[in-house]
């Protein structure tokens, strides 16, 4: 309840910092106590999380805050707010908090998947002006504010490590960031003049609705209500600047090359999503980190994807669909299913069935979001699945890999629509951007791509609502080729995953059984006594590493992690980061029985899941992985 | 709740190639659902529906395993003391016919002697209104389904998942031709001196688990 609050706040306002101005609102005085004494008025929705009616109310106060356009939450049918029991506590604070961030965190915490897809168009925005703009006036804020702005967890290793410790306080209620896309242009706005935005209708707080706020006065309520939206937005500015700089240090650093060390050591806590294109690249060494090779070898990369691509497009033609699955399904025939009973002496069949197993599968890649729908998506997904698996016979395409293959293609598309809002914008004045562009995408002579420039609703789009099928053929293989070659240096790493009978996989589990048996014995023995193999349910979190089981935002959330690790995370610090996120499920699952243990790890309550709950799992699978990791064959 | 004293449990295991409808035609009989784009099955997955044949209930544990060949080594984990199998095939794709036949010959080497196998002619609904024409979709006649259960003895379908056409049928003739009080424990089910027997212990154990409440 409030009380609990109440020590943050003594010690905030006897620090002397209760008076503060906000930067951006041309020195309007901002009480900072009336701020925290309306944090408090939440205590008893914070509190009564469990009480649907009070959900219900929290979500009509962030409807009637920022309107339906901006604000996530999903229907209550959806079981968008029906938190799970073991987090519910924890959460119910954190869905609270954010109903107060006056924007850029609308779709934080969505069940649709896509809830917190990173978001190029979006970041576009805080990437420049604004942020430049912004730190001169809002740094000496950030002082004043830190005691009750605790970051993200982990979000910084240099910064931020004892920030982290205090978070273990489960009544601070942790603060999810995550910038995100604006439908209207006019959204532009309200970042660079926040105290425009202050007056907007739109952000009018209905005060009626908190029980307790029924009779003072309006006016009061509304001030604070401005306060709290302003006290967040400057907490967020400064969290995404601080970090974006941090990025763009590195990145932008004059020596010619770029530091990996220390790129990864930040990438492990996150990377923002208009540089993650870049830094993906880099981290799996297919951008060289030295700049004067960048543009040459990316240049020879993409090329080499092209001919590979001729070489395999002259068996099989893409584009002819209806020509290849019917002599697919002859040449198959013509296999009468051993398990290894190819037949060799007929490749061209071989290949043909193959496509066909792609182009089914790449039908039904991540049906929930509409981009792998659109037709110009799904021939890129099979032509780089597909030149992937002739060029790695010992695997070949298994299903999960177009799953793998997603995550690299939408940011790739996404960075190359921020590469044209980036350069629209410096036309009309922004800062020029292009020092952090992926080398040799943008071309002014290509015709298609100064179509686009124009569009009005540039500003708009992101890998969501983009249908590539506007994009050049030139784009295209740059796009696809880039997807290609990251998508093959992941699975180098997970390369036994994939062979005949999947020994990696095999591996792993057996590895993640032995690490549960150490840090969780009794889980171990309520599976044992239910008659639960570990294989039933890890096999899909082993081969689709958790896709199925996580949404693709948070799944990028983690490769930013993974992709940190060295070696690369995929293998062998996914089983610590499955371990821990089985073992989150562990009391629960200790309650039920074989059929309903299943049911629930095939389908895991992750809906309401925030990049919150990512970073606690990493952060415990990085505890673990540093405790029985090197301790001999601890997990043999 | 509890249940009938006649309630049965029935592990079953669905087999057959890539996209020819296993997963949605478990959808169907598990939530009478359909999607068109439903994503491939990785591993297996585990479902659970009851379903009634004349006086009892029958319970179904449904492992729908995933139909590309490499995952084809982790089948036995499922059709092993599996006490009924649904081997699928699409109507409309003749390399999926050849593939259950493969099927159907593993079933009767390495699954329990007394398996219940049912074929199934799924994607009926492609070829439901242009049967007889010669342009038709279907590349598999139903008389070489019926051929091919005939001398395996084997219970024939054809379906449609998109439909429901036949969906709950298979499930129902399963159903009975399970013997009652069929042992559900996997130990006593691969045992090869208790088929036929009547088991008392293997359904009231069960039972006992769903109450334990009481």
């Amino acid at each position: 309840m409030a009380p609990k609050r109440r020590p943050e706040m003594s010690q905030v306002s006897s620090n002397g910092h209760n008076e503060f101005v906000f930067g951006e609102k041309g020195g309007r005085g901002k009480n900072l106590l009336s701020f925290l004494k309306n944090l408090s008025l939440t205590g008893p929705l914070l509190n009564s999380h469990k009480n649907d009616n009070s959900e219900e109310i929290n979500r009509n106060i962030n409807s009637s805050i920022y309107g339906e356009m901006t604000y996530g939450y999903t229907s209550p049918d959806t079981g968008g707010l029906i938190l799970p029991k073991a987090a519910a506590s924890l959460k119910g604070k954190r869905l609270s908090l954010l109903s107060f961030f006056p924007y850029g965190l609308s779709k934080i915490d969505t069940t649709d998947g896509s809830g917190t897809q990173s978001n190029n168009g979006g970041s576009s925005r805080l990437a420049s002006p604004l942020f430049r703009h912004a730190t001169n006036s809002m740094s000496a804020l950030e002082a004043s504010l830190r005691p009750s702005s605790r970051k993200s967890g982990f979000t910084d290793l240099d910064d931020d490590w004892d920030a982290q410790i205090d978070d273990v306080d489960p009544e601070v209620a942790p603060v999810v960031l995550k910038p995100v896309a604006r439908s209207s242009t006019n959204d532009m706005i309200d970042l660079l003049h926040p105290d425009l935005m202050a007056f907007a209708p739109s952000l009018r707080i209905s005060v009626e609705r908190k029980p307790s706020q029924r009779h003072p006065s309006r006016d009061r309520a509304l001030m604070d209500s401005h306060d709290r939206q302003a006290e967040q937005e400057v907490r967020f500015l400064n969290q995404m600047l601080t970090k974006l700089t941090k990025f763009q240090n590195i990145l932008l650093k004059n020596d010619g090359t770029i530091d990996l060390h220390e790129l990864r050591k930040l990438s492990w806590n996150g990377v923002p999503a208009e540089l993650r294109a870049s830094v993906w690249q880099l981290l799996v060494g297919y951008l060289p980190a030295n700049k004067s090779r960048q543009a040459s070898n990316l240049m020879r990369k993409r090329s080499e994807y092209a001919e590979g691509l001729k070489n395999v497009s002259t068996q099989i033609l893409f584009k002819d669909d209806n020509v290849i699955s019917s002599t697919a399904n002859s040449s198959a025939a013509s296999v009468p299913g051993g398990r290894d009973s190819n037949n060799r002496d007929n490749s061209v069949n071989k290949d043909k069935a193959l496509y066909h197993q792609i182009k089914i599968d790449v039908k039904r890649t991540n049906p929930s979001m509409p981009l792998y729908s659109l037709a110009a998506t799904q021939q890129s997904l099979k032509k780089i699945l597909y030149l992937w698996a002739v060029r790695h016979p010992a695997s070949g395409y298994v299903q999960g890999i177009n799953d793998l293959c997603t995550p690299f293609y939408q940011i790739f598309l996404g960075n190359y629509i921020w590469q044209l809002q980036r350069k629209a914008a410096h036309k009309t004045g922004a800062p020029d951007d292009s020092p952090l562009f992926i080398p040799g995408i943008l071309d002014d002579n290509d015709t298609q791509e100064q179509l686009i420039l124009e569009d009005p609703k540039l500003m708009t789009y992101t890998a969501e609502n983009f249908d590539p099928s506007r994009i050049s053929d030139r784009v295209t293989a740059i796009i696809e080729a880039d997807t290609y070659w990251c998508l093959a240096r992941l699975l180098e790493n997970i390369t036994d995953n994939y062979i005949n009978e999947q020994p990696g996989i095999h591996r792993q589990v057996s590895d993640l059984r032995n690490l549960i048996l150490k840090i969780d014995p009794e889980l171990l023995q309520h599976f044992e006594a239910e008659g639960i193999e570990f294989i039933q349910f890890l096999f899909r979190w082993m081969n689709c590493l958790l896709m199925r089981e996580v949404s693709v935002g948070l799944i990028i959330r983690m490769w930013d992690t993974y992709l940190s690790e060295t070696p690369l995370g995929f293998n062998l610090f996914h089983v610590y980061v499955c371990a821990a996120f089985l073992i989150k499920f562990s009391a629960e699952l200790k309650e039920k029985d074989f059929q309903d243990i299943l049911l629930f790890l095939q389908n895991p309550p992750t809906a309401n899941w925030t990049e919150k709950d990512i970073e606690v799992m990493l952060s415990e699978a990085f505890i673990w992985q540093s405790l029985y990791v090197n301790k001999g064959a601890h997990l043999r | 709740m509890s249940f009938a004293p006649s309630t049965t449990s029935v592990k079953l295991v669905l087999l057959g190639e890539a996209a020819v409808g296993k997963s949605s035609l478990v959808l169907r009989f598990v939530s009478n659902d359909f999607q068109e784009n439903k994503e491939p099955t990785i591993g297996a997955a585990f479902l659970t529906q009851k379903c009634t044949v004349g006086d009892r209930t029958i319970k179904y544990e449904i492992w729908d395993t995933a139909g590309q060949e490499r995952f084809a080594s982790l089948a036995p984990m499922y059709y092993r003391n599996a006490q009924a199998a649904l081997v699928v095939y699409d109507i409309t794709k003749p390399a999926s016919f050849i593939k259950a036949r493969h099927w159907v010959k593993e079933l009767h080497e390495q699954a329990s002697k007394d398996i219940t196998i049912a074929l199934v002619g799924n994607k009926y609904d492609l070829v439901a209104d242009d049967n007889d024409s010669d342009d038709s979709l279907r590349k598999v006649s139903m008389e070489e389904g019926k051929a091919l259960a005939e001398e395996e003895g084997l219970l024939f379908f054809e379906t449609s998942a998109k439909s429901s056409h036949n969906v709950n049928e298979v499930f129902v003739a399963i159903g009975s031709k399970i013997p009652e009080a069929k042992p559900v424990t996997e130990e006593l089910g691969s045992r090869p001196g208790n088929v036929g027997r009547i088991d008392l212990s293997g359904p009231a154990l069960r039972s006992n688990l769903s109450d334990c409440a009481c």
